[in-house]
């Protein structure tokens, strides 16, 4: 469980790129963290797994404040970065050296997670392309069996193929005692994977809301010609007609479009935050 | 658990160390063994044994303890390293620590093993070389002796590696990239200003002064000669203490706690 209170964070202090933000992130979900390129994703990951330290307000994380990096937390936590390191060793010496840091790592996962990604290769890893170093790295981080995982661009560097494998795998080695957090501008990477959507822009936190919630409370579909502006979220001519994002006010049952999402909250923050503080309430 | 020091995981950290970079870490030190050797020999055929010890035993000594040194925790020059680094499940302890065993015992064991090995090589050659039956042949025998580890030179060496490769560790962590040079700047810097601080408080305060050793020697002109003139003997002594072991100690221990600080 990761709870983040009141965090201030930024490189320089008179330039915050979080102000006073606070988030609880559960077990037993895979979270996606969206937002544009230099919003502070990456930032905020390293600040749960304490490469960064906030200036002011709390961060936990399995009950383990990140940034003393204390080893029992660290062992709680895999963090995959969005460029990848490994070193001049072949896969049987890296597991030799890396994984008995890790109690909970297994064998036999991480032979089949390199199967299901296709890696295979008695080479050294640093001669592999980063395609493939970073499908090592995405299978080591899942072996590892850590409560939380954090991933940094994952699908940054995977072809199509693999970008589908991945999630498959995501998806499977999911369960309630783990929480799985990943960062990304490449939102339709994600679809159907997440169970729940954190958007962050500008240093706010505009949304934190489950695929299900945001399924009830907005509507996505197409029209021919749209009728009442000052109803809609979100357009956007397509092949259909016209996609749109408005208040889900009739109850209907439609698939959530992350991209669409994502564009609908960062144009309408604050009817957004109005919309979702109530869906809190209401629960 | 015990988060700050655990033989067994202590043990993983140091063989991981070691393991993972290995050509890095021991073709850096073939190539600091290589150049003590090339100088060694270079020395002697230009101008004898004592220069092919001294420039040998203090290159090798600070030179490549410093390259080591800049070495041990250069993680940080690509994101990806640095967080794999810091991010292993290891305590900020047992990660110095490995990184002082092996600039400050591994190397310097390896450095000095090697160095005998070599000075009493060409020493042996050169003893073998003399005619026993020659006048001076004891003279020639005891001109050239085995360099002394407790000698002048090495303790000067000593105190110079201690000095610089505490710099280099401290440095290493505070500049991500390329940090061996610019800590390498900073020290000629801070020894360039040293000296002519000194210099310009000698001249302020002693006439006819020739010039002035960065902390403890002042020479003055004394009509064609020269004269020296020291500090204090026990301030002298203070001095020696502070530069022979609490400067190291400090920045050795700053090291540490810059790698517990350390944000990436």
């Amino acid at each position: 469980m990761i709870e983040i209170q009141n965090m201030s964070f930024g490189y320089n202090s008179k330039k915050l790129l979080y102000k006073n933000l606070s988030l609880s992130l559960e077990t037993g979900s895979i979270y996606g963290l969206l937002g544009r390129n230099g919003a502070g994703k990456s930032t905020l990951l390293k600040n749960m797994i304490g490469l960064l330290f906030p200036l002011e307000g709390t961060i936990e994380v399995n009950g383990f404040s990140p940034k003393k990096r204390l080893p029992s937390f660290l062992e709680t936590i895999y963090f995959i970065p969005e460029e990848v390191y490994v070193p001049s060793l072949t896969i049987k010496k890296y597991i030799n050296l890396f994984s008995p840091f890790y109690p909970n790592f297994n064998a036999a996962q991480m032979c089949n997670h390199l199967q299901e990604l296709d890696v295979k290769t008695a080479d050294k890893l640093n001669t592999l392309s980063f395609g493939q170093q970073k499908k090592f790295i995405i299978a080591f981080g899942l072996a590892c069996n850590t409560k939380v995982l954090l991933l940094d661009e994952p699908t940054n560097g995977l072809d199509i193929p693999s970008k589908k494998r991945f999630r498959k795998l995501i998806a499977s080695e999911m369960n309630d005692d783990r929480m799985i957090f990943i960062s990304t501008h490449q939102i339709r990477d994600l679809d159907n994977l997440i169970d729940r959507v954190v958007i962050v822009d500008d240093g706010q936190l505009l949304l934190d809301a489950s695929v299900a919630a945001i399924g009830e409370k907005l509507l996505f579909t197409d029209v021919d010609e749209i009728q009442d502006k000052d109803k809609i979220l979100y357009a956007e001519e397509s092949l259909h007609g016209i996609s749109i994002v408005t208040e889900n006010t009739i109850n209907a049952d439609t698939k959530v479009n992350l991209e669409h999402l994502f564009n609908a909250v960062t144009e309408n923050p604050e009817r957004i935050k109005q919309l979702f503080k109530l869906i809190n309430k209401v629960k | 658990m015990n988060n700050t020091f655990n033989i067994h995981r202590f043990g993983l950290v140091f063989k991981k160390t070691v393991l993972e970079r290995p050509m890095q870490l021991f073709g850096l030190t073939v190539l600091s063994l290589a150049v003590v050797f090339f100088v060694y020999v270079l020395g002697k055929q230009l101008s004898g044994f004592d220069v092919a010890q001294n420039a040998s035993f203090l290159l090798g000594l600070v030179g490549g303890g410093c390259f080591l040194a800049s070495f041990v925790f250069g993680y940080f020059s690509t994101n990806a390293m640095g967080s794999s680094f810091l991010t292993l499940p290891a305590s900020h302890f047992e990660k110095w620590l490995c990184g002082i065993l092996l600039t400050g015992v591994w190397y310097v064991l390896i450095f000095l093993l090697f160095y005998r090995f070599v000075d009493t090589l060409f020493v042996g050659i050169y003893r073998r070389s003399l005619d026993s039956n020659g006048p001076f042949f004891k003279e020639l025998y005891e001109q050239v002796q085995i360099f002394p580890f407790d000698g002048f030179v090495a303790n000067k060496a000593a105190i110079m590696f201690v000095n610089f490769a505490g710099a280099m560790l401290v440095g290493s962590l505070y500049f991500n990239k390329v940090n061996f040079i610019k800590v390498a700047l900073l020290i000629s810097a801070f020894w360039l200003g040293a000296w002519l601080f000194n210099l310009m408080i000698a001249k302020a305060m002693i006439q006819d002064v020739n010039n002035a050793m960065p902390y403890f020697l002042v020479w003055i002109d004394i009509n064609k000669d020269q004269g020296r003139i020291e500090l204090p003997g026990k301030l002298l002594t203070v001095v020696g203490i502070l530069i022979q072991y609490v400067v190291p100690a400090i920045l050795w221990m700053v090291a540490y706690i810059r790698l517990r600080e350390k944000e990436f």
